[in-house]
């Protein structure tokens, strides 16, 4: 096996286990049943110190360890989950991940990270308790069948097997007191002292302790209490401890309903109880000597081991290596689900959409066919065919690159955790439709204008809690992101119960930095937009959160970029939203094609509801406004909005589109019919070209452009508002 | 024996002044009757003048977007960036496909001229800076002037002339 690669493996699901737990953490403290969380952040960590341990990262073991201890108090409900503990593990989870990003530039971690780590162990230490596992209260012993009359071999009991190391005595122990002891934790039935290696009187050492002892102990303690008692004396003594036959049932029930997905034997051993954690390390430093001694000899399996060393009777052993069974079992399922590197797909993507139009050529050559060649409408079939499969294909890879926007969202948990903790308000995060799916390439770039919008309405849309008393609103303020799909966009939203947009304040601003004239007119809406210009900023004071300075306008261009629009409804003291409109896709989409002076132009298929002749829906060329069944409607000529010149045609068609709010007819020569069409990037020299959206290829390897709807209005509405004031193209 | 020693020692000696007399390789091209030259070095392709896309509201010198085997690239006219009336479309016209370092990326630009003619090899000794007047071109376009047998070609620097920047300010 590659171990760099394994290693790379690891780092990728280390993260994936870290976001999970990031997640865990910040939904814990709202969600109503918690264990679920609690299991998860636990699961993360305990799989996250296993992995690590394959692969030696000591530093990573010894700090995981320490945070699964305290996450297991958790679970096992002796310590609870506060605030404050849950800030803890969250840093902890942050150097956790600083941790393993160091695995990659392999080299050791810088002091200042060894020191943070050491402060964060230290800060949990008063959560890990004594470190002794308590006497378990739920010790129910069943001996219930057994009567208790007092035969030793008759009674179920726990059977321990002592031999005192020769040095006990001087280190000031008493093996009486442990028998004492024992009879605090149960009845001692039988018990039996050894001299078995007592030496010749001239060998004879007064202080040697030579004492063995086999007790019977009828009690309901678990083996860990047990265990515990010769706590001091383990490591130079040999200590068995066999456990009575009802408890063997009682091991192979609790091994049967462990909850854990543990892939280890000797773990699972453990969280039966029937094991403790020290044996099974003993169990494994022999099984690794014995590995090490005999060479080519095959190993003691562990179950053998703990079998012959520590006494687990075999049967609990046959149930926990079942167990284990059936979690390789259903590991083994989840690999059906396959990880693919994002590159992989995106080739895959550019595959298909040259694929698409290699067949739309196929598909035009086939029909200039027509007509002379013998098999040509046997081709024209054929070539169907191939694009409808290409067609379904297309849907295909480009699902594969769909992604849910709720992992995007829950990233905003933690920075509005952070943030408002910082600044001293109190928010609340409300996440809508995370499920809703668009893709890949989009969300990646959708990340950092979200942030930016996120972070502003944190910063200076929130107000804090001493301004929301005196409004009278909640003191928690609520920042609401949400995602749904519409007509073939997907809609993002950000909102906030916060102050709003203070209008007279923007066009100061505006003012001052010379943006608008001082006594321009402008509408609410253009002063609102005004946030959205290069340079702008109302931040009074600069935080180190926002109001650098680099605002709204990059906001707007990522947006812009993503073929997307952005808009602000907002209502002073009441709160504002963002409103972000993205396609679904940067890839391929369904389009219309039409014509106009001899080029072709496709129109994205999901804006358009119709089409129709201009002659009989004219109303009115003068105010270029159509009568669609009693609706008048706003149209604009393609020729016109893009300056060509030439003769219109005698019969012009009419596309009916409509974009949010928008509806509007674009006047062509042609229609062309449905077009697969396959998004090119024009690069930045078109950057700021109007009205085109993008560019495509169609089957002759002409280049024909897209348009974008929404801005040709603009640009007719613009150009017509300096000549005469008409209702603007707004349904 | 001697001889081969000779013989590889004039060998070295003449590797050794092609070194100092180091030439570039420029494509020679002809736009509106001057002759013009650009550094080999961005040059991907040349191809014939054809299947252009035109996209409106466009400057003049954007005279379009062609199909490169599936990508879509801008063809600029540079006889309209310099200032001059656009070019006529001809039998030789073609199509001059470069690729230029823009920032971090790379951009593919084709450039119209009416006729490719040859390469030629210009030692930077032969070129001379540009002339400080007389040429209706920017001065910043000019990378230098060479004097090739009896004519003068004017080296073009591209990455100024094409500067995708400079150009996308233009747009709108």
């Amino acid at each position: 096996m590659d171990l760099d690669q394994a290693k790379q493996t690891y780092i990728i699901e280390a993260r994936e286990l870290l976001d999970a737990m990031e997640e865990a953490l910040l939904t814990v403290e709202e969600t109503s049943d918690r264990s679920e969380a609690i299991n998860a952040m636990f699961r993360a960590i305990h799989t996250i110190k296993g992995s690590a341990g394959l692969f030696g990262l000591d530093g990573i073991v010894r700090f995981a360890h320490t945070v699964e201890s305290v996450l297991d108090r958790v679970r096992s409900q002796t310590l609870e989950l506060t605030a404050d503990l849950i800030g803890l593990v969250l840093g902890c989870h942050d150097h956790l991940a600083l941790l393993i990003a160091g695995i990659q530039s392999e080299a050791d971690p810088a002091p200042e990270v060894v020191a943070a780590g050491e402060q964060f162990l230290a800060q949990l230490a008063p959560y890990l308790g004594g470190g002794l596992a308590k006497a378990a209260p739920a010790g129910h012993a069943s001996k219930a069948s057994v009567p208790a009359s007092g035969e030793a071999p008759g009674r179920d009991c726990w059977h321990l097997s002592l031999r005192f190391g020769r040095d006990v005595l001087r280190n000031g122990m008493d093996p009486l007191s442990f028998v004492r002891y024992l009879a605090t934790l149960g009845e001692i039935v039988h018990l039996t002292s050894l001299f078995g290696q007592f030496p010749e009187r001239d060998a004879f050492d007064p202080e040697a302790c030579q004492l063995g002892q086999e007790i019977e102990l009828d009690s309901p303690a678990e083996r860990a209490t047990l265990e515990d008692v010769f706590e001091f004396v383990r490591d130079d003594s040999q200590i068995r401890i066999i456990p009575p036959h009802a408890k063997v049932d009682d091991y192979i029930r609790l091994i049967q309903e462990l909850p854990e997905e543990d892939r280890f034997l000797g773990e699972i051993l453990v969280a039966g109880g029937c094991l403790t954690r020290r044996e099974l390390e003993e169990a494994l430093k022999l099984q690794r000597s014995e590995a090490g001694e005999e060479g080519a000899v095959p190993v003691r399996r562990l179950g053998a081991i703990v079998i012959q060393e520590h006494a687990v009777p075999p049967p609990v052993v046959a149930a926990a290596l079942e167990k284990q069974k059936t979690f390789q079992d259903r590991q083994a399922q989840e690999l059906r689900v396959v990880k693919v590197s994002a590159e992989k797909l995106d080739r895959l993507v550019d595959l298909v959409g040259e694929l698409v139009i290699a067949g739309a050529s196929a598909h035009a050559k086939a029909i200039l066919a027509q007509g002379g060649q013998p098999h040509a409408a046997a081709l024209l079939e054929a070539t169907l065919t191939v694009n409808e499969l290409v067609e379904e294909i297309r849907d295909n890879a480009l699902s594969l690159r769909m992604v849910q926007i709720g992992e995007t969202f829950n990233r905003f948990r933690r920075i509005v955790r952070d943030v408002s903790l910082e600044l001293g308000k109190a928010i609340e995060l409300e996440i809508h439709g995370a499920d809703t799916e668009l893709d890949k390439t989009i969300v990646e770039k959708l990340a950092d204008p979200l942030m930016h919008i996120v972070r502003n309405a944190i910063d200076h849309g929130i107000e804090p809690v001493e301004v929301r008393r005196a409004r009278s609103k909640p003191e928690s303020g609520t920042l609401s992101l949400s995602a749904r799909h519409e007509s073939g966009s997907i809609i993002i939203e950000v909102s906030d119960d916060g102050g709003g947009l203070n209008k007279d304040r923007i066009l100061a601003k505006a003012i001052e930095r010379g943006l608008v004239k001082a006594g321009a007119s402008l509408s609410d809406q253009e002063i609102i937009n005004l946030i959205f210009e290069p340079g702008f900023s109302t931040a009074d004071a600069v935080s180190n959160l926002s109001g650098r300075g680099v605002g709204m306008d990059v906001v707007r261009r990522n947006i812009d970029e993503l073929r997307g629009t952005i808009e602000v409804e907002t209502e002073q003291g009441l709160g504002t939203t963002l409103r972000m409109r993205l396609p679904l896709t940067l890839a391929i989409i369904d389009g219309f094609r039409v014509e106009a002076a001899g080029a072709s132009y496709v129109v994205p298929l999901d804006v358009v509801i119709e089409c129709l002749d201009l002659g009989p829906f004219l109303e009115s060329e003068q105010n270029h406004l159509i009568n669609l069944r009693g609706e008048v409607l706003p149209f604009l000529r393609l020729r016109e909005v893009f300056q060509i010149p030439g003769e219109v045609p005698a019969r012009e068609r009419v596309v009916v589109i409509q974009h949010g709010e928008l509806r509007a007819g674009i006047v062509v020569d042609r229609l062309l019919g449905e077009f697969q069409t396959v998004i090119k990037p024009m690069g930045r020299l078109f950057r700021r070209a109007k009205g085109i959206g993008g560019s495509t290829i169609l089957g002759t390897g002409e280049v024909a452009l897209i348009l974008d709807v929404a801005q040709m209005v603009q640009l007719a509405t613009e150009r017509q508002v300096p000549d005469r004031k008409r209702t603007p193209i707004l349904a | 024996m001697a001889e081969l020693i000779k013989f590889s020692k004039r060998q070295t000696q003449s590797l050794a002044t092609a070194q100092v007399e180091k030439r570039e390789q420029y494509l020679a091209f002809t736009l509106g009757g001057e002759t013009f030259a650009m550094d080999i070095r961005s040059i991907r392709e040349v191809i014939q003048f054809g299947g252009i896309t035109e996209v409106p509201l466009m400057p003049p010198f954007i005279r379009g977007v062609i199909n490169l085997r599936g990508s879509v690239v801008p063809v600029i006219d540079l006889f309209v960036r310099f200032g001059r009336p656009a070019c006529a479309v001809a039998h030789r016209t073609c199509t001059v496909i470069l690729e230029l370092a823009q920032g971090d990326s790379t951009a593919e630009l084709g450039v119209m001229v009416d006729n490719v003619s040859e390469v030629l090899s210009i030692a930077a000794s032969e070129v001379e800076p540009a002339p400080a007047f007389g040429s209706d071109i920017r001065a910043e376009f000019i990378a230098g002037v060479a004097k090739v047998g009896e004519r003068f070609v004017i080296l073009l620097d591209v990455n100024h002339v094409l500067s995708v920047d400079e150009m996308a300010a233009l747009v709108g």
